[in-house]
């Protein structure tokens, strides 16, 4: 025992040696970590943060790193768009005076994508469109001259605003379409419940000059088309309830709809449905397109897909089927795809919530992340 | 043998003596219409309804009468839970999981004067029943029973059978809280 007793004051004098004889930390620097650079593999992921509305965000998340570089605040039923140059993000948004209830107030809050910073605030009418974030509910012309917000009161309309000026210019009712597809620099196109688009038309000051509604080219009353429409070269691609592929081209002087074509064989019509939030992207690159499937009827368009479907989109073949239990994922309810050689293939699921990174090209997990937010139903490309 | 056929003739030709056949059509159509009148009985379906439901509420089978529209899915009394037929295309918190019921908002909220439509069956008595989805608002998220159907749904541009956007829309104070459905009446075939 005694032995014992000398050999533990021994070591106890040892180590506390050792710590003296070391260096202490020197004082920590208190400040702010600088944004790095993006890359094509970063991606802004919209929580819209179901259980608690009124705290939406969006995170900004580097798919190489597993980093997750920063928050953007999105409030309550946000809409989110970029600047054409990218740097610049827009959230349409609604705050309450004394956090979850008081006066509203509707405003687009504008951040510096280099810093994370709000910089700038436009304030709107109280009209904007609450509603599940999709690629319309507020957007850029695309030479950024012109920003526009949906409104539904629900009354349709949508404002037209001055981001540079940091001002609303006006107002233009559009007549029960909804939501605002701006594409060149002076049209903005809505979608309507007569199966048709309604594009308007402005002037130099973002006033109306014309508009025109463009015929049928779907039916609401037996293959409603998702509003959720997929950015590609000439416009967007707009994915029906039954699984038609409708491609409008948005570069001319009216919008162009391609012949319409299905993403399901014979056998599987009927049992098989694209559904979700944001149930499609296209990889312009490599002209593929990717879906979010599921089996499912009358009523399941909003069941996040069990698989993703790859079509190669100038056979209209698909080329893969890759189910979702195989990545330890919750049926994906938001997908994106990367733009770049490299492409990385990011799927969302909110039960559990996670954002899976797949390679694009041939499905194979990267890496699950379960800290980009409770209900990510919209992820951007930067 | 003969006398066997002897007694049937004998009763034969008794009963027709003592009856008319518009007797006869009159008790057989008694006897159809209360058979079909059985299943309409309140207290009938209810004790099926219940058999059907299983413990605490939960989902259970569907009675026997209740199947067709919505044959194969689970079938519920329980208005706290999401497959009660009233929220057939509801989206939203449980208005009755929120210290409200099924067609009544919490206390200190307030309700939605807007609303989305849509169209229910029920299986307890085989109707279909329009009803509405009302918000209840100026709270924020309840967060209790999460519920998300949609049948008959439509997308935003048809924003009467829309439950993707907040129906608090119109509130003075537009936070969202929960959604209750409320019957309006039975839908016209």
């Amino acid at each position: 025992m005694r032995s014992f007793q000398a050999w533990a004051a021994l070591l106890a004098m040892m180590t506390s040696g050792w710590a003296a004889a070391s260096e202490p930390l020197p004082p920590d620097q208190f400040g702010m970590e600088p944004l790095p650079a993006r890359t094509p593999h970063w991606i802004y992921v919209v929580d819209s943060a179901f259980m608690n509305e009124t705290d939406s965000r969006v995170r900004v998340y580097d798919a190489d790193t597993h980093g997750h570089l920063g928050q953007i605040d999105a409030g309550f039923f946000p809409g989110v768009t970029l600047s054409p140059d990218r740097n610049t993000m827009a959230v349409g948004t609604t705050y309450f005076a004394r956090g979850g209830h008081g006066e509203r107030t509707d405003v687009v809050e504008f951040t510096d994508m280099t810093t994370l910073a709000i910089d700038g605030e436009i304030v709107l009418p109280a009209k904007r469109a609450q509603a599940t974030p999709t690629y319309f509910n507020l957007g850029y012309s695309s030479d950024g001259r012109f920003l526009y917000a949906a409104y539904i009161t629900p009354a349709a309309s949508f404002g037209v605003l001055d981001p540079a000026a940091r001002k609303v210019l006006g107002e233009i009712d559009t007549a029960g379409c909804v939501l605002v597809i701006p594409w060149g620099p002076d049209h903005v196109s809505s979608i309507c419940d007569s199966g048709r688009l309604l594009t308007v038309t402005l002037d130099a000051h973002g006033n109306e000059a014309s508009r025109a509604l463009s015929d049928m080219f779907f039916d609401v009353e037996t293959d409603p088309l998702f509003v959720q429409g997929i950015p590609t070269d000439q416009g967007y691609t707009f994915l029906s309830f039954l699984g038609q592929v409708h491609e409008v081209a948005f570069s001319g002087t009216e919008p162009v709809f391609r012949p319409p074509w299905s993403l399901l064989s014979a056998a599987e019509a009927g049992h098989w449905r694209p559904g979700g939030q944001q149930l499609g992207a296209i990889q312009r690159r490599l002209g593929r397109l990717y879906v979010t499937m599921h089996r499912g009827g009358e009523g399941s368009h909003k069941k996040g897909g069990t698989e993703i479907w790859v079509f190669d989109l100038s056979t209209h073949r698909r080329i893969a089927r890759w189910p979702v239990a195989a990545l330890k994922l919750g049926p994906v309810s938001a997908l994106q795809v990367s733009q770049d050689e490299a492409p990385l293939l990011f799927l969302a699921s909110d039960n559990p919530a996670a954002v899976a990174t797949v390679d694009a090209l041939t499905g194979q997990l990267r890496h699950t992340d379960t800290n980009l937010g409770q209900t990510p139903w919209q992820i951007l490309n930067p | 043998m003969q006398r066997l056929d002897r007694i049937v003739e004998s009763s034969a030709r008794s009963l027709a003596q003592r009856t008319s056949r518009r007797s006869f059509i009159g008790v057989l159509g008694r006897i159809l219409t209360g058979s079909l009148l059985i299943p309409l009985l309140p207290i009938d379906r209810i004790q099926r309804a219940e058999a059907a439901t299983g413990p605490e509420g939960s989902p259970g089978k569907m009675p026997a009468a209740a199947k067709g529209k919505s044959a194969g899915k689970p079938y519920t009394e329980d208005q706290q839970n999401c497959e009660y037929w009233k929220y057939c295309a509801i989206d939203g918190f449980l208005c009755s999981c929120c210290g409200g019921t099924s067609s009544s908002c919490p206390p200190g909220t307030a309700t939605s004067p807007i609303t989305w439509i849509g169209t229910c069956h029920n299986p307890g008595d085989g109707r279909d029943y329009i009803v509405s989805y009302n918000d209840c608002c100026g709270k924020t998220s309840c967060g209790n029973c999460e519920c998300n159907r949609n049948e008959r749904e439509k997308p935003m541009y048809r924003p009467s059978r829309n439950n993707d956007l907040n129906w608090c829309m119109a509130n003075a104070d537009s936070n969202y809280h929960c959604s209750v459905s409320v019957i309006l009446g039975v839908a016209e075939k």
